[in-house]
C-alpha cells in the first residue's frame, strides 16, 4: 500500500493524446470557397500571362537546311578546318521592343546522357588544378600525355557556330547589331563555378595542356578582345557547360546592347544572320536554329503557362459549380431523411464522413 | 510409531502413484523405469565432488573442449563490450532490407554502373543502422542488468559441513543447496531431504507452468533417513545418472547410485529452477542441471513472433514493388540497348563515353536503373513503422483511463508490433473466472430452515465490525445480519447450529497458522468463502489431522473424529463428511448442488418448499447456490457401512465405483438445513463492455473450465446471453449440422442460413463435445502455434534463440514469400478436405452465426484448440483474454493475447501481448487504441507509398528523354535526404497522433470499428489508389514542368538540367506536403511543427549543400551551386510550382468531396433498415429450441478437480504435531 497509485501514468495532454487540437473538417462551404478562390486566382493569372505573352515576339530561323552547302562540308570530318559561312536574310515586320535575346536552339542533341553529363571536371573549371581531368573520360588526355583543357565530353562537343546579326539600315548599308556576349550566365556560375587559374598571362596558365580534339582554338583564345570573357570565364563556354535537361533545347547566345538605333529594341526592317557554320548536326539528323525573342516579366513567352493557368482556372470553376449543384441537389433530397432520423443518427453519419 | 505410519503412507504412494498425483500432466508413466535406457544415462554427477564433475568435457570445436556441465550463470544478453559492434553489424546485414541496401551501394561503387552519387544511399543506410544499433544496445543493457540481478541472487550452499550464502552464479552441479520457505529454486535440484514429514516439499510452480495450486515433491526415503544434518550431507557421495538436459518439463528419468544401491528417480523427486518453496521450513537438494541446462532455460526459446495482417501485407507490397522495379529496369535497359545502337551510328559526340558493346552497356544500365530507382523501394517505411508501433504502444501504457487503481496496474503493451491488429479484432475469446468475474466469492445470502437471511441494508449496519466478539474473525466478511448473528450467539436454534457446523466441517480446506492467524487454503474459492463465513459466525475451523477436525464453536473447542470423507467430484456434485462428535453421536454432514441434495432428502420435509423458493430467488440474483444437509447415523448402521467401506477400499478393480455406490448409500434421507448463496461478482463494467464490443461486430466466446450452469449463469449476468436468444446445446447442434450440412453438397447450408437469419442464436458446448469435434486440428500440432519457425524452436531451444534473433532480421521479404507458399498449400488442402475437417468447417459456420458461444468444461489445450479452429476456418483476427495459467495456451495461440493482471498469478500476463488491469479496459484498448493504431498505420502506409512514388516516378519519365541512360533527375542530396529529413516528420505525425474521431466518439460509436475488421483502410485496392495517385502526381509535375520549360527564355529559363531538377524537386515536395496537410485531420501544434520543420529542413539542407563554401571543398559532391536560389529568383518558376501544386491538389480534393457527399446517405439507410429488424424479432420465434427452465441456473461450483480428501485421509500431507 505504500505505493498506491505510483504507477499511475502522467496526466499530460501529450501522453493522454488530448493535445489542443483543430480538426480539419472540410465542409461543403469551405471546399467551394477554396475552389472558387483558386479558380479566380488561376484565371486572373492566366489572363495576365496570356496578355503579356501577346506582347512578346519570337522569331526562329532554322538554318540547318538553309546553309545546305555548309552542312555538306561539315558532314565530312576531314574538312574540319575549312571555314564556311552563310548569310540568312530575314525581315521584322514589327519592331521587337525591350530586351531582345538571341538563342541558338538544337534539336535532337542529347546533352543529358548520364555518361556525357558526368564527363567534366568541376575541379578543373574552378581553376584550382588545371590538370585535374580524372572524371573526364574519355577526353582526359591527349595521347595519354597532355591533359585536355577543358576536358570531358561536354566541353569537347561545344557549340561553335558564330552568329552575327546585322541590320540592313537600307539596301546598301548593313550595320552589325550591337550584341552583348557577357551577362548570359548565372552570377554564381561566372564568379564561383568557373574561374581561370591564377597567372599573369592566361596562355601561361594553361601551359602544358592541350585543347579538346574537336576544338579549333585553345581555351585561352575564346575571346581575345575581352580578357574577362576568356578562358573558363567565357560566357558561351559557361552556357554550354550548363547542360540541358532535354534533347531539344535553346541556349542563350547574345542579348541586345540597347544603344544607338536599338535603344528601344530591334526596329522593324530587314536583318540578316551571318553564320560561321561549324557545328555539325546533320549526322544525327539534328537541327539547329537561331532564335530572337523578347521576354515578359515572368521570363520567356509564357504563352503555354498562361494557357495552362487559364484552363486550370476554368476547370476549377466548372468543378466548383458542378459540386455546388450536387451539394444542393443532395441537400434537398436528404432533407426528409434527416428530419425522420433522430439526432444521434445525424451525428453518427457526420462523424463517419468525418473520417 | 507415528513415523512408520507416515512412511507406510509414502510407500503406498510409491505403489499407486496415479491415485496420488495432483500434478495432472505427469500422467505419462514416468515411473516405469526404462531399463533399456540405462545406457543412455550419460549425465553423470557425483554429489559434493566438483573435481569429479569437472573431469567431463564436451567437445566444442575441433580439439577445443569445455567442461560438460554448465555453471549456474545465465547470460541472456546478446553482446558484450567488444562483440557489440561486429556482431550487431553482422546481424543487421542479415536482414534482407539492409542487404539490399548494401548490394545497391556496392553496385553503386562500380563506375560502369554507378548512377547516383555515393552519399545518396550511404547516408540513409548509416542512419538506419545507427538507429537499429542504438535500439539493440538499449535492449541489451537492460538484459545485462536483469542477468546480473538473477546471477547474484543469494542461496545457501554446503561448503565443508556448513551452509554458506553464495551467489546463484557460483553454483555447480553436484553442490548441495539448502532452501527455506519462499525461496526460489536456483537450479534443477534432486530433493534430498526436507523438514516436513516423509520429506515432502511443497512447491508453487506459478512461474513455470502458471498453476498456482501447491504441488508436492518428495525426497527418496533413503536420503530422507540418512541425510539428517549438514555433516552427513557433506559426506554424501551419491552419484546421479540421468538423461541429458532437455526441455520436457514434466519428465525426468534417472537413478541415484549410493552405497552400492540403485534408486530410481523421477520428476517427483526434482525441484525445478524457478519454483518457489512453500509451506516447507527447509529442504535440501543437490544440483543436477545448472544454468542453461535447467529445464526452464531449455524452454526459454519459445518466443513466437506474432505478426499482423498489415505487416504481412506491407511485406508483400514491398516485394511487389521490388519486382516491378526489376521489370521496369529491364524494360528501360532494353530500350537503352535500342537507343544505344542509334547513338553509336549517329551521335558521334555521345557514343564515345560508352565504350562497351550494346549488350554489355545495356546490362550495366539495368543495374544502373536498379540503383537509381532503389529509392522507390520504401525501406525507410519499415523503420518509421517501427517507431510508430513503439509510439502507439507507449500511448497504451500511458493511458490513464486504462489504469486500474486498486491494484496499481496500468495497461501495458508487452509486444509492440501488434497495435494495428487491435483495430481488426473480430473474435474475442474470454476466460470467465477472473476475467469476466472478479474471482472473489463472497458469502451473500443464506437460507436456514426456510428463513432467508440477506445482508442488512446499508443504513442499519453499524459502522463497527459486528464480529469483534469473535477472536478468530478475519474481519473481512461483508455479510452482516444482526438477526442471524443474534440467533447464532444465542445457541438456541439447533438447525442454525448444524448449518454452520456443516460449513465448518464438510470441506477439504487446509489450515495454517501464521502469526497466530488462521490462513485457509482451499481447493476452490467457494469453499474458502463458506468456511470463512462459518469462521466469522463463530464456528471456526481450527485444524485437522488425518482423522480429526478441531472446531472452535463459539469459544468452545470441539474435536470431531472423522470417520469417512466422501469427496466432491463432478458426477457426485456433493461432498460429505462422516464424523463422530464429541458427544459420541455419528453425524453425516453434506453439501452439494441443489438437484442432488433435494432428491436425497428425508421424506415429508417441511422446509423443502421454502428452501426451493429461496434457491430460485438466489438463482435469479445470479448467486451460486449450495444446499446443506445432515443426518444422524446410528452406530449399527455405521458399523455395517464401515465394514463395507474398508472392503471396498482395498478392492483392486472397480474400486472407485464401489466406493461411490457406498457413498451414495450413506447419503440418503438427509435433513435439509438450508442453502447458501455465494456471489461470483462480475468485474466492473463487464456488461457494458460486452454490449459495446458486440455493437462493434465483435463476437465474444467464453471459454471456461467451469461447469455449464455457472458459465451460462455468468453469461446471462454479463448480457452475453439474453432471454430472447435461442440457445443451442450439444444435441441441437449435432442435429443442425447433420440436417443442414451435407458434406457432399455444401450448398445446403442455405437451410442453415434460413434458420439463423431470423433469430439470435447462442451456443453452449462443453469440452467433451469439442473433443469429439476437433479431430483434425488435434492432429496438427502446428495449429496451435502461429508460425513455423517458432514451432521448431519449441523443440530446440538454442536454435530457438537464434531463430528469434534471425526472426527479426531474416528477410521480412522472404517470410512473406513463404507465407504465400503456405497459403497456396492450404488452398490446395481445402479442396481435399477430410470429413473431420468438413465437420469442423460446418461447426465453425454455425458458430460464426451465433451471437455468443460458450464453451464450458474446457481444458487449457481445448481453449487453444478452439482459438485455432476459428483461426483456421475464418480468416479473422482473434483475441484471447484471460488471467490464469490455464489461459496461457489460448493467449499464445490467438493473434493477440491479452493478460489480466489478476488474482491467478502473473502467468497469463507473462505470455500476453497486452496486459490490462480489468476486462472493461478491453473496450478502450480495442475501440480507441486499436482503431486509432489501425487507422494510423493504414494512413501512414497509404501516404508513404504515395509520396515515394510521387517523388521517385519522375526519374522513370525522365529516362524517356535522356536516352534511357539512367541519368539522375534530382540532386543527389535531395534523394539522400528526402526520406530521412524532408518527408519523415509529417509521416511520423500521422502514425503517432492522427485521430479521425476522438476517443469518446470512438467509444460511443462502436460501429466505426467495423472498418478495421473488413480491412477497409488498407488493402490492395487502397494500395492501387496510392500508386495511381502517386503516378498521377509525378506525371503532372513532370509534364507540366517539361512543357512550360520549353517556353521560357532569358535568364529565367529552367530548361537546363539543374534548374529542372530543382523545380521538379520543389514541386514534388510541396505537392506531397499539401497532400499531408489535407490528410491530417487532427491538427495540433506538433503537426504544424512537423510540417514546418520538414520544409525548413529542406531549406536549410539545400542552403548548406548548395553553398559556395562546400562547392569549393568538393565541387564534385556538391555540384548544385546556388541552384535553388537562382531558380527561385525567377517569377516563372514560382508560377510553375504553384500551378503544379494546384493541379495536383484540386482534383484529389474534388474527388474526395464527391465521394463523401455520395457516401453520406449510406449509413442512414443502414440504420433505417436496422431499426425495425430488432423490433420484429424480439419475439422469440422458435420456442421449441428455447433453453430449459430458468431457475436452475445456479449450482454448486467446485473447481473441477477433486479436493485433497484423499491426501487428508491418508495423512501424508499432515503434520502429526498438530
Amino acid at each position: 500500500m505504500e505505493c498506491h497509485l505510483c504507477r499511475l501514468p502522467d496526466n499530460t495532454a501529450l501522453k493522454q493524446q488530448k493535445l489542443p487540437t483543430h480538426r480539419l473538417h472540410f465542409s461543403a462551404k469551405k471546399i467551394l470557397f477554396i475552389f472558387f478562390a483558386t479558380g479566380i486566382f488561376c484565371l486572373c493569372m492566366g489572363i495576365i500571362l496570356l496578355l503579356s505573352a501577346k506582347s512578346t515576339q519570337e522569331i526562329e530561323i532554322n538554318y540547318t537546311k538553309i546553309c545546305a552547302n555548309c552542312a555538306k562540308v561539315r558532314e565530312n570530318a576531314f574538312n574540319f578546318d575549312k571555314e564556311c559561312t552563310c548569310s540568312i536574310p530575314f525581315s521584322l515586320t514589327k519592331k521587337m521592343k525591350g530586351n531582345v535575346y538571341m538563342y541558338y536552339k538544337l534539336y535532337g542533341f542529347y546533352q543529358n546522357l548520364y555518361r556525357y553529363v558526368r564527363s567534366r571536371s568541376n575541379r578543373q573549371l574552378v581553376g584550382k588544378d588545371v590538370k585535374a581531368v580524372n572524371s573526364c573520360a574519355p577526353f582526359k588526355m591527349f595521347h595519354n600525355e597532355t591533359p585536355i583543357v577543358p576536358c570531358g565530353a561536354i566541353a569537347n562537343s561545344i557549340f561553335n557556330d558564330t552568329i552575327i546579326l546585322s541590320y540592313n539600315v537600307n539596301s546598301s548599308l548593313q550595320i552589325p547589331v550591337p550584341m552583348l556576349k557577357t551577362g548570359l550566365t548565372w552570377w554564381t556560375d561566372a564568379y564561383v563555378k568557373f574561374q581561370n587559374p591564377k597567372a599573369d598571362n592566361l596562355a601561361n596558365a594553361f601551359e602544358g595542356t592541350t585543347k579538346p580534339p574537336y576544338w579549333q582554338k585553345p581555351i585561352y583564345e575564346l575571346d581575345k578582345e575581352d580578357p574577362g570573357n576568356n578562358g573558363f570565364l567565357n560566357d558561351d563556354f559557361i552556357v554550354w557547360m550548363r547542360t540541358a535537361a532535354f534533347p531539344t533545347f535553346k541556349k542563350l547566345y547574345r542579348h541586345l546592347n540597347r544603344t544607338q538605333h536599338f535603344t528601344a529594341g530591334l526596329p522593324a526592317g530587314n536583318y540578316s544572320f551571318n553564320i560561321t557554320y561549324n557545328f555539325p548536326v546533320t549526322r544525327f539528323y539534328g537541327k539547329k536554329s537561331v532564335v530572337l525573342c523578347t521576354t515578359t516579366w515572368s521570363g520567356g513567352s509564357s504563352l503555354y503557362i498562361g494557357l495552362a493557368y487559364t484552363v486550370t482556372g476554368a476547370i476549377t470553376w466548372l468543378a466548383a459549380f458542378s459540386m455546388m449543384a450536387i451539394h444542393m441537389g443532395l441537400k434537398n433530397k436528404k432533407m426528409p431523411i434527416i428530419h425522420q432520423s433522430n439526432e444521434a443518427l445525424k451525428e453518427k453519419a457526420e462523424n463517419r464522413n468525418g473520417q | 510409531m507415528e513415523d512408520t505410519g507416515v512412511r507406510g503412507a509414502a510407500q503406498r504412494r510409491r505403489k499407486a502413484p496415479h491415485e496420488l498425483r495432483p500434478e495432472g500432466p505427469t500422467s505419462m508413466d514416468t515411473l516405469t523405469y526404462p531399463e533399456d535406457l540405462k545406457d543412455a544415462f550419460t549425465w553423470d554427477i557425483k554429489a559434493n565432488s566438483r573435481a569429479y564433475n569437472w573431469q567431463f568435457k564436451a567437445k566444442v570445436f575441433l580439439c577445443w573442449h569445455r567442461p560438460k556441465y554448465k555453471t549456474n550463470v545465465i547470460h541472456t544478453a546478446k553482446y558484450n563490450f567488444f562483440s557489440f559492434l561486429p556482431r550487431n553489424l553482422y546481424e543487421q546485414f542479415h536482414s534482407v532490407s539492409n542487404l539490399y541496401f548494401l548490394l545497391i551501394i556496392i553496385l553503386q561503387s562500380i563506375p560502369e554502373i554507378s548512377t547516383l552519387p555515393w552519399f545518396t544511399l550511404f547516408a540513409p543506410l548509416v542512419c538506419l543502422i545507427v538507429i537499429h544499433a542504438t535500439r539493440d544496445l538499449v535492449d541489451d543493457i537492460s538484459r545485462h542488468r536483469s542477468d546480473r540481478a538473477i546471477n547474484n541472487r543469494p542461496c545457501q550452499v554446503l561448503v565443508e559441513n556448513s551452509f554458506i550464502w553464495q551467489k546463484w552464479k557460483n553454483l555447480c552441479v553436484g553442490d548441495v543447496v539448502r532452501l527455506s520457505k519462499d525461496n526460489i529454486v536456483p537450479a534443477d535440484l534432486l530433493l534430498l531431504a526436507s523438514t516436513e514429514p516423509s520429506s515432502l516439499c511443497y512447491v508453487e510452480t506459478a512461474d513455470i507452468d502458471g498453476e498456482t495450486n501447491l504441488k508436492f515433491r518428495q525426497a527418496l526415503m533413503v536420503t530422507h533417513h540418512e541425510l539428517t544434518n549438514p555433516r552427513k550431507m557433506a559426506s554424501f557421495r551419491g552419484r546421479v545418472m540421468c538423461e541429458e538436459p532437455n526441455s520436457r518439463m514434466h519428465q525426468f528419468v534417472g537413478h541415484l547410485e549410493w552405497n552400492g544401491n540403485m534408486y530410481p528417480l523421477d520428476i517427483g523427486n526434482i525441484l525445478l529452477r524457478g519454483c518457489k518453496i512453500r509451506n516447507t521450513d527447509a529442504c535440501y537438494g543437490m544440483v543436477i542441471y545448472a544454468g542453461f541446462d535447467t529445464k526452464i532455460m531449455k524452454n526459454c526459446g519459445k518466443i513466437h513472433l506474432k505478426r499482423t495482417k498489415l505487416d504481412l501485407l506491407m511485406n508483400k507490397l514491398v516485394v511487389l514493388i521490388l519486382l516491378s522495379l526489376v521489370v521496369v529496369s529491364i524494360v528501360l535497359a532494353v530500350s537503352f540497348g535500342f537507343q544505344m545502337r542509334e547513338f553509336r551510328d549517329k551521335h558521334y559526340y555521345l557514343w564515345i563515353p560508352y565504350r562497351g558493346g550494346v549488350a554489355m552497356e545495356s546490362f550495366f544500365i539495368f543495374w544502373g536503373f536498379l540503383t537509381l530507382l532503389s529509392g522507390m523501394v520504401p525501406i525507410a517505411m519499415f523503420i518509421i513503422a517501427e517507431f510508430i508501433y513503439v509510439g502507439n504502444s507507449k500511448f497504451i501504457n500511458w493511458d490513464e483511463e486504462m489504469y486500474y487503481a486498486p491494484q496499481d496496474v496500468p495497461a501495458k503493451a508487452r509486444s509492440t508490433n501488434l497495435n494495428d491488429q487491435l483495430g481488426q479484432v473480430e473474435y474475442i475469446f474470454s476466460d470467465k473466472t477472473g476475467t469476466l468475474t472478479q474471482n472473489i466469492l463472497t458469502f451473500k445470502k443464506c437460507c436456514i430452515d426456510g428463513y432467508i437471511y440477506g445482508p442488512d441494508s446499508e443504513s442499519r449496519t453499524s459502522k463497527e465490525n459486528p464480529y469483534l466478539w469473535n477472536q478468530f474473525a478475519d474481519g473481512k466478511l461483508r455479510f452482516h445480519n444482526k438477526k442471524l448473528l443474534d440467533i447464532v450467539r444465542a445457541k438456541r436454534d439447533k438447525v442454525v447450529q448444524e448449518f454452520w457446523r456443516v460449513l465448518a466441517i464438510c470441506h477439504t480446506v487446509m489450515v495454517q497458522r501464521k502469526d497466530n492467524l488462521l490462513v485457509y487454503q482451499a481447493a476452490s474459492p467457494d469453499e474458502e468463502a463458506l468456511v470463512t463465513a462459518a469462521r466469522n459466525f463463530g464456528y471456526v475451523f481450527l485444524s485437522r489431522t488425518q482423522d480429526t477436525i478441531t472446531l472452535m464453536e463459539l469459544g468452545e473447542e470441539r474435536v470431531y473424529q472423522v470417520l469417512a470423507m466422501m469427496d466432491f467430484n463432478s458426477s457426485r456434485k456433493r461432498m460429505s463428511v462422516l464424523v463422530r462428535n464429541p458427544e459420541g453421536t455419528i453425524c453425516l454432514y453434506t453439501k452439494g448442488a441443489d438437484t442432488v441434495i433435494l432428491e436425497r432428502l428425508h421424506k415429508k420435509h417441511v422446509t423443502k418448499l421454502t428452501t426451493e423458493e429461496a434457491l430460485a430467488a438466489f438463482a435469479k440474483e445470479s448467486l451460486r447456490t449450495l444446499c446443506l444437509a445432515y443426518k444422524e447415523v446410528d452406530e449399527a448402521m455405521y458399523e455395517r457401512w464401515h465394514q463395507q467401506h474398508e472392503e471396498a477400499g482395498v478392492l483392486l478393480q472397480n474400486r472407485v465405483q464401489a466406493l461411490q455406490e457406498l457413498y451414495n448409500e450413506m447419503e440418503q434421507s438427509l435433513n435439509l438445513l438450508g442453502a447458501t448463496g455465494i456471489e461470483d461478482r462480475l468485474q466492473d463494467g463487464v456488461p457494458v463492455t460486452i454490449e459495446c464490443l458486440k455493437k462493434a461486430n465483435i463476437k465474444i466466446w467464453v471459454l471456461t473450465g467451469d461447469k455449464q450452469e455457472t458459465a451460462v449463469n455468468i453469461s446471462f449476468a454479463c448480457q452475453l446471453l439474453s432471454e430472447n436468444m435461442v440457445i443451442l446445446e450439444e444435441k441441437k447442434i449435432l442435429h443442425i449440422l447433420e440436417t443442414c450440412w451435407d458434406p457432399k453438397n455444401l450448398l445446403t447450408n442455405k437451410g442453415l442460413r434460413n434458420l439463423t437469419q431470423h433469430s439470435k442464436f447462442a451456443m453452449v458446448v462443453d469440452g467433451d463435445f469439442l473433443d469429439k469435434l476437433l479431430l483434425s486440428l488435434r492432429k496438427e500440432p502446428r495449429a496451435l502455434i502461429q508460425n513455423m519457425e517458432a514451432d521448431e524452436s519449441w523443440q530446440e531451444p538454442y536454435k530457438g534463440v537464434r531463430d528469434f534473433l534471425q526472426g527479426r532480421s531474416i528477410s521480412r521479404l522472404w517470410r512473406s514469400f513463404s507465407a504465400q507458399l503456405t497459403q497456396t498449400k492450404s488452398k490446395a488442402l481445402k479442396t481435399r478436405e477430410s470429413p473431420e475437417m468438413q465437420r469442423e468447417r460446418a461447426f465453425m459456420e454455425l458458430a460464426s452465426r451465433c451471437q455468443a458461444v460458450i464453451c464450458c468444461r474446457v481444458t487449457p489445450k481445448q481453449k487453444a484448440l478452439v482459438v485455432a479452429l476459428v483461426k483456421k476456418y475464418q480468416q479473422v483476427v482473434t483475441l484471447a483474454i484471460g488471467d490464469g495459467a490455464n489461459d496461457v495456451n489460448m493467449i499464445k495461440t490467438a493473434d493477440i493475447g491479452v493478460g489480466l493482471a489478476g488474482q491467478e498469478g502473473t502467468q497469463a500476463v507473462q505470455n500476453s501481448d497486452f496486459a490490462l488491469g480489468q476486462f472493461c479496459f478491453l473496450q478502450r484498448l480495442l475501440l480507441v487504441h486499436g482503431r486509432w493504431s489501425y487507422m494510423r498505420v493504414c494512413k501512414f502506409l497509404r501516404y508513404f507509398i504515395y509520396k515515394t512514388l510521387a517523388i521517385m516516378m519522375p526519374q522513370i519519365w525522365f529516362a524517356f528523354y535522356n536516352g534511357f541512360s539512367a541519368q539522375t533527375l534530382y540532386e543527389g542530396w535531395f534523394l539522400a535526404l528526402f526520406n530521412l529529413l524532408y518527408s519523415t516528420l509529417p509521416v511520423l505525425y500521422i502514425g503517432l497522433f492522427e485521430q479521425d474521431v476522438s476517443a469518446s466518439q470512438s467509444l460511443q460509436m462502436p460501429e466505426l470499428y467495423v472498418a478495421g475488421q473488413k480491412d477497409e483502410l488498407f488493402n490492395y485496392w487502397v494500395f492501387l489508389q496510392a500508386i495511381t495517385h502517386g503516378t498521377a502526381t509525378s506525371l503532372v509535375n513532370f509534364l507540366m514542368t517539361l512543357w512550360t520549360s520549353r517556353d521560357t527564355a532569358g535568364p529565367c529559363s529552367y530548361s537546363d538540367h539543374q534548374s529542372f531538377a530543382v523545380v521538379m524537386a520543389l514541386s514534388g515536395l510541396l505537392c506531397i506536403t499539401m497532400e499531408v496537410i489535407l490528410i491530417i485531420k487532427y491538427w495540433t501544434m506538433l503537426g504544424v511543427v512537423a510540417v514546418f520543420l520538414n520544409l525548413s529542413f529542406y531549406g536549410v539542407m539545400t542552403y548548406i549543400t548548395q553553398s559556395s563554401w562546400l562547392y569549393r571543398i568538393s565541387p564534385k559532391t556538391f555540384p548544385f551551386l546556388y541552384a535553388d536560389r537562382n531558380v527561385l529568383s525567377c517569377p516563372s518558376t514560382v508560377l510553375v510550382i504553384l500551378l503544379n501544386m494546384s493541379l495536383n491538389t484540386l482534383p484529389v480534393l474534388a474527388l474526395r468531396v464527391i465521394r463523401q457527399t455520395l457516401k453520406k446517405p449510406l449509413p442512414k439507410e443502414e440504420a433505417k433498415e436496422k431499426a425495425p429488424d430488432e423490433e420484429i424479432f424480439t419475439v422469440e420465434p422458435m420456442p421449441s429450441l428455447h433453453r430449459g427452465l430458468r431457475h436452475r441456473r445456479s449450482s454448486y461450483d467446485f473447481s473441477h478437480c477433486e479436493g485433497y480428501a484423499n491426501l487428508i485421509s491418508q495423512g501424508t500431507i499432515l503434520k502429526r504435531s498438530l
